[in-house]
């Protein structure tokens, strides 16, 4: 059984009658990379910020362990904000260091884990270089650094994937999987779900403030309706499937007809109605992609 | 006194490295393990790397060296000037008698010179070194003053003056042996010294306290503007890049705050006072009468103050800058700011030359955001007692106590507001 650590109750936050933050609840446990989705304004980098307390809750409460978070709890929290945060005069390998003490560590402790971190992430040889010097993916490499090097035990992470090379989302994604399976809980946010779908354990979706669709994305593939791959030698717009009751045709794209069946619905009459149609060279039942449910969630 | 200074400036320093330490000692543990640091120790941390980093910075080494050159001309020069008299040099053609010779010395003496008497062989060859400037004045037989351009009333110049003195004395000794007095009685009377004039009120103040006074006045506004403008775009920087949330996701605003402003502040009067030694010490070893009369006085007040202004004005900027984003804004809540400086700058400029300060300059002397430079010029003119020092002092903290708490809740409330510039009312509207 895994122990919740980071709870999320009831969180509202109004901007005049905007309502960025509606009764959001939701709850991160430790081990687990949780993705944090939600389309354009829906509220996710406020919750983020909710939780180190820069943005004034209307009413709500973060807990980690069942203890309101304070200035205490957030020393032991990692956080990458969207819009990255670094002195730019600064040089990089002091600054992590300096980040690092401010999370308490010593100054020997600091300077080490920054240069651990540093040469894990690949950006050990720009340790004497300024912030400004820096190409976008290594200042986000950086960015990363920071959050990760007091050895957090609660990691926000808002858009950490952005605007990276899939070099560099290879490199943070490995980075997230380890620290989740160090015990660490790993909340993150992005609009890359097919990166989101291969690295989470667990997605969390919210809309308007609102949480719409939570659970492990195993748990959300196998929701709603099946969906069935059928390829029929020939067949250019599956209309053998056009009349077959509780089936849907959701695309036809190269010959595969992407089917949609209704939970009442045998996959046997399928199978011969494809079959009568001509040489069945593909029938596979494929999971519900996270975009799907995003779209399904959201739309 | 000047080890004083040092002492406090070692004093300070150390005091910041041993918190460093000691934080380092009691936080040497996994930082999982790590307990809540104490609202210093943070403080402590941000004031370092502000002070790391200024000092590291060329605007600082630079501006220093500047006015390390600036000030030690104003010591050197003076002295230079006031160990080499350049002498009047008149050129005589033919014989000059012993009342006229010694009307010409008291004369020069008169107006602060001396003179050098060079022979001409004839009065062409008195004109020719007049045009070359080989000497200032020519004296012909005896009688003739000639000079090589005509002075005018407005003339100030050591020899115009020497020579207006010069002609009305010779005057005056001509007049005497007209009358047939002898060369003796002559002598005496041309000697005569001028009966002393007393005056009601006290006359300006001249030498080492208005000089220590004007320098004091100038550094602290150099430094006020300074050190205020460094605060003003360091906070509006942390906002605009951003980083103040991955440092107020870890520290309290408040504690940002103070540890940046006093980060600032001790290099700042760690500029000053290596300034002050300097010039006291340059001032000793070239004889300069710095330090004499009300100067040493003049000059702790200046610290004192400098400290003040500080103190008051860092909030105020330290707000300002939470508001802004980028560097035009920066520019446009900047100008507001620096007009009481500046008003109070110029004011203290005026009252240091005058004979005895205004009303209205005494009551600048006691409001926060112009005493820094009008109480250092009172105590320079001795128009203050100890008792009203202390009066302006006292005011001063109780202000910038009120000014602090307000500043930070506006910076508190302002600094995480992005997307433009925020309106200051609305921030004052929350912040009380």
């Amino acid at each position: 059984m895994v122990s919740t650590l980071l709870e999320l109750e009831g969180l509202t936050r109004r901007y005049g009658s905007l309502k960025a933050l509606d009764g959001l609840s939701f709850s991160v446990p430790a081990g687990h990379v949780v993705g944090f989705l939600g389309p354009n304004g829906a509220g996710k980098t406020t919750t983020m910020r909710a939780i180190f307390g820069l943005t004034d809750l209307d009413a709500g409460t973060v807990r980690w362990n069942g203890i309101p978070v304070g200035q205490d709890q957030r020393r032991r929290f990692g956080y990458m904000p969207e819009e990255r945060g670094l002195y730019r005069a600064m040089l990089v390998g002091e600054q992590l260091e300096y980040l690092g003490r401010l999370h308490g560590m010593s100054a020997t402790q600091a300077r080490a884990a920054a240069t651990t971190w540093m040469e894990r992430l690949g950006v050990a040889e720009r340790a004497g270089g300024k912030v400004d010097a820096l190409s976008h993916g290594n200042q986000q490499r950086v960015q990363l650094a920071a959050a990760l090097l007091h050895g957090p035990e609660v990691l926000i992470l808002d858009e950490p994937l952005a605007g990276l090379d899939p070099t560099g989302i290879d490199a943070i994604a490995a980075v997230l999987g380890e620290q989740a399976r160090s015990g660490c809980c790993v909340l993150f946010s992005s609009h890359q779900l097919d990166q989101v779908e291969d690295l989470c354990e667990s997605v969390t979706i919210i809309d308007h403030g609102r949480l719409v669709v939570t659970g492990t994305v195993d748990d959300l593939a196998r929701s709603g309706p099946r969906r069935l791959v059928v390829r029929v030698e020939g067949d250019r717009d599956a209309s053998w499937a056009r009349d077959i009751a509780g089936v849907t045709i959701s695309e036809v794209d190269g010959g595969a007809a992407r089917l949609v069946l209704e939970s009442s619905v045998d996959s046997d009459p399928v199978l011969r109605a494809a079959m009568a149609a001509g040489r069945v060279t593909e029938f596979t039942f494929e999971r519900r992609r996270l975009s799907e449910v995003f779209r399904e969630a959201v739309g | 006194m000047s080890g004083g200074i040092i002492a406090a400036v070692v004093a300070v320093v150390l005091v910041v490295r041993l918190w460093s330490r000691r934080r380092r000692a009691t936080t040497g543990r996994a930082p999982t393990d790590r307990r809540l640091s104490p609202f210093t120790s943070d403080v402590a941390l941000v004031a370092e790397r502000e002070m790391r980093e200024r000092f590291r910075g060329r605007i600082f080494r630079v501006g220093t060296l500047l006015v390390l050159a600036v000030v030690a001309a104003a010591i050197v020069i003076p002295t230079l000037d006031k160990g080499k008299p350049h002498p009047q040099r008149v050129g005589l053609v033919g014989s000059l008698s012993a009342p006229w010779r010694d009307a010409v010395v008291s004369s020069a003496k008169s107006v602060g010179t001396t003179v050098h008497f060079v022979s001409v062989h004839d009065k062409d060859a008195a004109y020719a070194d007049l045009r070359s400037g080989q000497i200032d004045l020519a004296i012909v037989k005896g009688h003739d003053l000639v000079v090589n351009k005509p002075i005018g009333a407005t003339d100030t110049s050591t020899t115009a003056q020497f020579v207006l003195v010069l002609s009305k004395n010779l005057g005056v000794i001509e007049a005497f042996e007209a009358a047939h007095l002898t060369a003796a009685q002559v002598s005496e009377l041309a000697g005569a010294s001028a009966l002393a004039v007393r005056s009601v009120q006290p006359g300006p103040v001249k030498g080492a306290a208005q000089a220590t006074s004007l320098i004091g006045i100038i550094l602290i506004f150099l430094m006020l503007t300074q050190y205020n403008t460094w605060i003003l775009i360091g906070v509006m920087e942390e906002k605009s890049s951003r980083v103040i949330e991955v440092l107020l996701a870890t520290v309290r605003p408040i504690q940002l705050l103070t540890g940046k402003v006093l980060g600032i502040g001790l290099v700042a009067l760690i500029q000053a006072s290596t300034i002050v030694v300097f010039a006291l010490l340059l001032a000793k070893s070239v004889g300069s009468d710095l330090l004499h009369g009300t100067a040493p006085a003049v000059l702790v007040s200046t610290l004192v103050w400098l400290v003040l202004g500080y103190a008051f004005y860092c909030w105020v900027y330290a707000a300002a800058g939470s508001l802004a984003e980028r560097q035009d804004q920066v520019q446009s809540l900047a100008f507001p700011l620096s007009v009481p400086i500046i008003f109070g700058y110029v004011m203290a400029l005026t009252a240091a030359s005058s004979a005895s300060p205004s009303s209205f300059f005494k009551v600048l002397a006691y409001l926060p955001p112009t005493a820094p430079f009008a109480m250092p010029v009172l105590v320079s003119l001795r128009a203050a007692t100890w008792w009203e020092f202390v009066v302006s002092v006292l005011i001063s903290i109780v202000c910038t106590i009120g000014v602090a708490r307000l500043a930070t809740g506006i910076y508190r409330r302002a600094i995480l507001r992005t997307g433009g510039r925020v309106k200051l009312r609305q921030m004052l509207t929350r912040a009380a």
